[in-house]
């Protein structure tokens, strides 16, 4: 007993003396939008999304869109845009999360950054978790037990997230259709 | 990284304008009240810019034209777009767009919830709070609340396996009722409690501790702690585990819900997660034939004679899947298992190995945990009973949520099966006879309705038998909530 108590109190030292060394934290918005577009210049924008396109995302997702101000992030790299990243804020089970959500050109997923979580850490979503979002696009697929698999006790936080990314990758569609018009009517 | 915004007035880092300043301060209070002027000065720009003609809110990205505003999205801050202004409007435009640009920002960032800071002393005095109370002001961080509960329904068997006549009446009993309570000091410190009402009528702490989180991947945790052993006894919601009462090895073997006062260091590396803990040990005294759930002290004026280490080690080679392993070991004697004048510490080690894989909704989980206890003659001398040297369960079980492949809105029908073994009698000390009623096999098959994540109703059947023909088969059916 008295090894094991031993063992377990120099456990504990050795973790204070690493506690005092350790660092860490969740990345900022500017950070992650740094690291995802290393080379690129960032354009920051605050969209106002019509009610007309609010229920078109919300049924592009399969969810309903709270908020209609988004704000987006245009990377662009020698005059072409090379990506784009959305900010989502919403609750995962009383508190809130935002995920920095990151698109290639082609509007698929890039990455994904929590840039803020207000639940307790443990039910915070892992990067190797959230890379298996990358490439992907707005599918019926993309749902939690298809595509992506849920998180082990962090089942609310696996449901937010995925809702987000098809949130974040309807109002891409929507949006750059909009554009796409506005393009056509100015030529 | 500069990071630009569309339009040139209002780029971010050079204008230390009144909102700059507020920025600059990071409080959300002071915030609020720069975001109320900018929108009063917003609307008395608007109110002056609108007899005018054009109020230049939806500019598209790429100029408006003709097309149908209510389908191009409104960009603020593009100072390109428009075009039909006259020179003396475009000021005052331009000045709007500003203006809705920043007032957008600050919106937009204090719903993120991303550099919330708290209170300082200083401003709670101003605030007229103590520093505490003030902390709710200014931190979303703060109180966290959140709860889960179950109710069971369970019907048994009017014979046992025999036939002999068994007596159990039906039992209705609302399990759990549980409410998280939480609170965030600051980025580095937590703390986190589940306070449980068992029967309606019992009421426990379940656990309550301090985090110390030193970084994303490490971090010292103490106060009353679960045992970090299977996989129900840390994640014992409804919602989480398939099957309307929880496996018969999760409550013999490792007797979850276990709880005991300790401290430890807990953390996750890449696809490796650990928890390693010192807590005070089981108590003896309290094992019986049936197992060692008895022997949980649950942080009541514990006797910490004899302490235990615990830990858990678990790998996740790939999203939803896991295997890992767990181990207690420590005496369970307490200073009291004295026989002929010499004291047995009645050393306690279970180990347990466990596995999930949750795969397009195919749900497989097993745990096989085994205990072993030194010293169990002398104990069960103490005792007069016969507590097992070696005890051990185990079992597998599979679902599969027949909706998950198609568009159900989230709602989860998931079937499931589960066979599990225990024996709390798996070897006795040597004198001892084993006796047969405690090695048993379970068969559950029931299933399970999730209309949300949150909601869950299980109904299943256990069928169940012994050596000894003295299984009472059972119905259950439950209703489970977690939020």
């Amino acid at each position: 007993m008295k090894r094991v108590a031993s063992v377990g109190m120099s456990l504990l030292l050795v973790t204070t003396t690493m506690v005092a060394v350790a660092q860490g934290g969740q990345m900022s918005r500017e950070e992650a939008l740094a690291a995802v577009f290393p080379q690129a210049g960032i354009e920051a924008e605050r969209v106002f999304l019509t009610e007309r396109q609010m229920v078109q995302i919300g049924e592009l997702a399969g969810g309903e869109v709270e908020s209609g101000l988004v704000a987006r992030y245009v990377a662009t790299q020698g005059g072409r845009i090379v990506g784009r990243a959305y900010v989502d804020t919403h609750v995962v089970r009383t508190k809130r999360e935002s995920l920095l959500i990151s698109l290639e050109a082609d509007g698929s997923v890039k990455r994904i950054d929590v840039t803020a979580f207000l639940e307790p850490t443990e039910y915070q979503a892992h990067e190797r978790w959230l890379q298996q979002y990358d490439q992907q696009t707005l599918t019926d697929d993309l749902a939690v037990q298809r595509a992506i698999r849920p998180i082990a006790g962090a089942t609310l936080t696996a449901g937010a997230t995925n809702a987000a990314v098809r949130r974040v990758l309807a109002i891409d569609q929507v949006l750059a259709l909009a554009e796409e018009k506005v393009g056509a009517v100015a030529r | 990284m500069p990071i630009a915004t569309t339009v040139g007035a209002c780029d971010r880092s050079p204008d230390p304008g009144p909102v700059r300043a507020s920025r600059g301060e990071d409080r959300v209070w002071h915030r609020f009240v720069v975001v109320a002027s900018l929108a009063l000065g917003t609307f008395a720009t608007a109110a002056s810019a609108q007899p005018q003609g054009q109020v230049g809110v939806a500019s598209s990205p790429t100029g408006s034209g003709d097309v149908d505003q209510t389908e191009a999205p409104a960009v603020i801050g593009n100072a390109a777009s428009g075009g039909t202004e006259t020179s003396e409007q475009q000021p005052d435009l331009a000045e709007l767009q500003r203006r809705l640009d920043l007032l957008a920002d600050e919106v937009e960032r204090l719903r993120s919830g991303e550099d919330v800071e708290p209170v300082s002393v200083d401003e709670a005095r101003r605030l007229g709070l103590a520093p505490s109370a003030a902390a709710a002001y200014g931190r979303e961080r703060g109180v966290s609340i959140a709860g889960y509960g179950e109710m069971l329904l369970e019907n048994f068997g009017g014979e046992n396996e025999a036939g002999t006549p068994t007596g159990r009446t039906t039992q209705f009993d609302f399990l759990r009722a549980i409410i998280y309570a939480g609170y965030r000091f600051n980025d580095k410190f937590l703390f986190n409690s589940e306070i449980e009402i068992e029967h309606a009528d019992e009421v426990f702490v379940e656990f309550a501790y301090l985090d110390y989180q030193a970084s994303e991947h490490f971090g010292v945790r103490g106060g009353l702690l679960l045992a970090p052993m299977g996989l129900v006894n840390e994640f014992h919601e409804p919602t989480v585990f398939l099957g309307a009462e929880r496996p018969v090895t999760e409550s013999r073997i490792i007797p979850s819900t276990w709880r005991e006062n300790g401290g430890g260091v807990y953390g996750s590396f890449d696809r490796v997660s650990f928890r390693a803990y010192v807590m005070n040990g089981f108590d003896g005294l309290d094992f019986s034939s049936g197992g060692l759930r008895g022997g949980r002290q649950k942080g009541s004026r514990a006797k910490a004679t004899s302490m235990a280490f615990t830990g858990r080690v678990d790998v996740t080679p790939t999203p939803g899947v896991f295997v890992g392993a767990s181990l207690y070991t420590g005496d369970s004697g307490q200073g009291q298992v004295v026989v002929d004048d010499t004291e047995f510490g009645v050393r306690t080690t279970i180990f347990d190995i466990h596995g999930q894989a949750q795969i397009r909704g195919l749900d497989v989980r097993g745990v096989f945990a085994r205990a072993h206890l030194d010293d169990a003659a002398q104990l069960n001398l103490v005792l007069d009973t016969i507590v097992g040297e070696q005890m051990q369960g185990a079992y597998i079980q599979v679902g599969y949520d027949l909706l998950s492949q198609t568009n159900s809105g989230g709602v989860a029908l998931t079937p499931y099966v589960r066979y599990e073994q225990v024996d709390t009698q798996d070897r006795v000390p040597t004198g001892s006879t084993r006796s047969l009623s405690t090695d048993n096999r379970y068969v559950t098959a029931g299933v399970e309705l999730k209309p949300i994540p949150n909601i869950v109703v299980k109904v299943d059947h256990a069928w169940v038998s012994n050596d000894a023909e003295t299984g009472i088969n059972q119905f259950n059916v439950s209703m489970g909530y977690a939020f």
